[in-house]
């Protein structure tokens, strides 16, 4: 019964965020993050129109999770470009450190995929799930590390999709973890947890794009400063800097 | 059992970081033009106010300590050495304070810059990250040995945050516009055709 309650609520507040993405035109300016949304609404919705029939949601159901999954990093893609998209050095640096989080992430999943020689069990497929979750949980939190350690200030929009997407991946990661260990006793609460987050991503998201609120603009030196030769001459007195600091530290330890 | 722990760390990590993000303070988005003055006063104040040798050589040299010794009852020096050291980590809690806003203004500075370097930025961090260290490493040696058990430690730092100031002056020239200069040279001297 409560999971047929969150199953409905999260349909609800996705029909919200459709509805009012069209009213405020931000469909147009958040294009994955409603893609997304968009995906999760129609699978949802054909999954329970279409529950009744026999067989039909259990063999449904993980094709579809894994679909969601794979557009479900549009949104990581829509946090990066919308998060960082004044700031061309911070972007540079979050797209180099996410796509190596990215290759490093995803070729340890391809050889633990690699040596499972059997395929068809769920709890296979749960563990599919965890360990492409870990991918989307590392980048998300490298491109957060980014924001915070360049301290760049977020618009609404932008906080309310990281909180929810975040809350979501976490949740479900945490609990595809302990499903994995504990086994199918835990099936019960792992449906109900991973549900419930999901409805209090959507709920986040409904509060946070309920208008559109665009990223605050950065402040800037007057001077242009976009890919001029200044970040070179800092660049060279860096350089130069840890090479003194450094022989100033083995000038000490020497002595 | 080890992945169960390294994936409920990642998980719940993610939700530290978010309850951070929640809980962050919003900038002020209209100090453009302040956040790179206030970098400029902090690179002069390390330069004039709190780096400069005789400041130092002041605050760490052992010959007031001695004269106080030699002229006074024990109970005096002691109370010198107290204060010695007292003055010595105020000074060196106002470096380290100076050297954050260095770092910050850079931080400012280089995220707008398409050139920008992982690799640079990286090394940048770790240098500041060590002098910082540094820093707290000579607040542990002053807490323990007192103001003149650290001398080494002390010109190690002092040459160190010097070299910031040095790069830091290249990436902050442009607040020193030469007809800003030509204006000011030809000024009365109190500022008044400014």
């Amino acid at each position: 019964m409560l999971s047929l309650v969150l199953w409905l609520a999260g349909m609800v507040f996705e029909f919200l965020l459709l509805v009012r993405s069209v009213q405020t035109k931000t469909v147009t300016k958040y294009i994955y993050f409603y893609a997304y949304i968009f995906c999760v609404f129609a699978v949802s919705t054909v999954l329970y129109i279409e529950r009744s029939k026999p067989n039909f949601y259990d063999a449904w159901y993980w094709p579809t999770q894994f679909a969601t999954l794979a557009v479900g990093f549009g949104v990581v893609l829509e946090v990066v470009r919308q998060a960082l998209d004044a700031y061309p050095g911070a972007k540079r640096f979050a797209w180099r450190a996410s796509c190596a989080v990215f290759a490093v992430t995803f070729c340890y999943v391809e050889w633990r995929v690699a040596r499972r020689t059997e395929w068809t069990t769920l709890a296979a497929t749960v563990e599919l799930e965890r360990d492409l979750r870990v991918v989307e949980a590392l980048v998300l939190a490298t491109v957060l590390a980014i924001v915070f350690y360049y301290r760049i200030e977020l618009g609404k929009n932008v906080t309310g999709m990281i909180l929810g997407f975040g809350v979501y991946v976490s949740v479900s990661l945490t609990t595809l973890a302990l499903r994995s260990f504990v086994g199918p006793r835990f099936d019960m609460a792992w449906g109900l947890l991973q549900s419930a987050s999901f409805v209090f991503g959507t709920a986040v998201w409904t509060v946070a794009l309920w208008s559109y609120s665009p990223n605050p603009k950065p402040p800037t030196t007057g001077r242009g400063g976009r890919g001029d030769g200044g970040y070179d001459a800092l660049v060279r007195g860096t350089r130069a800097q840890l090479e003194s600091v450094r022989s100033n530290l083995r000038g000490v330890a020497g002595s | 059992m080890i992945g169960l722990v390294l994936y409920l760390l990642v998980g719940v990590g993610l939700l530290v970081i978010l309850w951070v993000l929640a809980r962050r303070e919003r900038a002020p988005v209209e100090g453009c033009g302040r956040q790179f003055v206030e970098a400029r006063q902090a690179l002069r104040t390390l330069q004039l106010g709190l780096l400069p040798d005789n400041l130092i050589k002041r605050i760490f040299d052992r010959e007031d300590f001695r004269y106080v010794m030699a002229t006074s009852p024990g109970e005096i020096g002691e109370l010198f050495l107290q204060e010695r050291k007292r003055i010595s980590l105020m000074w060196l809690r106002r470096v380290r304070c100076e050297i954050r806003n260095l770092m910050q203004f850079h931080l400012n500075y280089s995220r707008l810059h398409a050139k920008l370097s992982l690799l640079t930025e990286i090394r940048l961090a770790l240098d500041f990250t060590l002098l910082l260290l540094a820093c707290r490493a000579l607040r542990m040696l002053l807490y323990m040995r007192g103001p003149y058990g650290a001398g080494a430690m002390v010109s190690v730092l002092t040459a160190a945050a010097g070299r910031v100031c040095a790069s830091s002056e290249k990436s902050l020239a442009f607040l020193n516009p030469p007809a800003l200069e030509s204006i000011r040279r030809d000024s009365a001297g109190d500022g008044a055709t400014i």
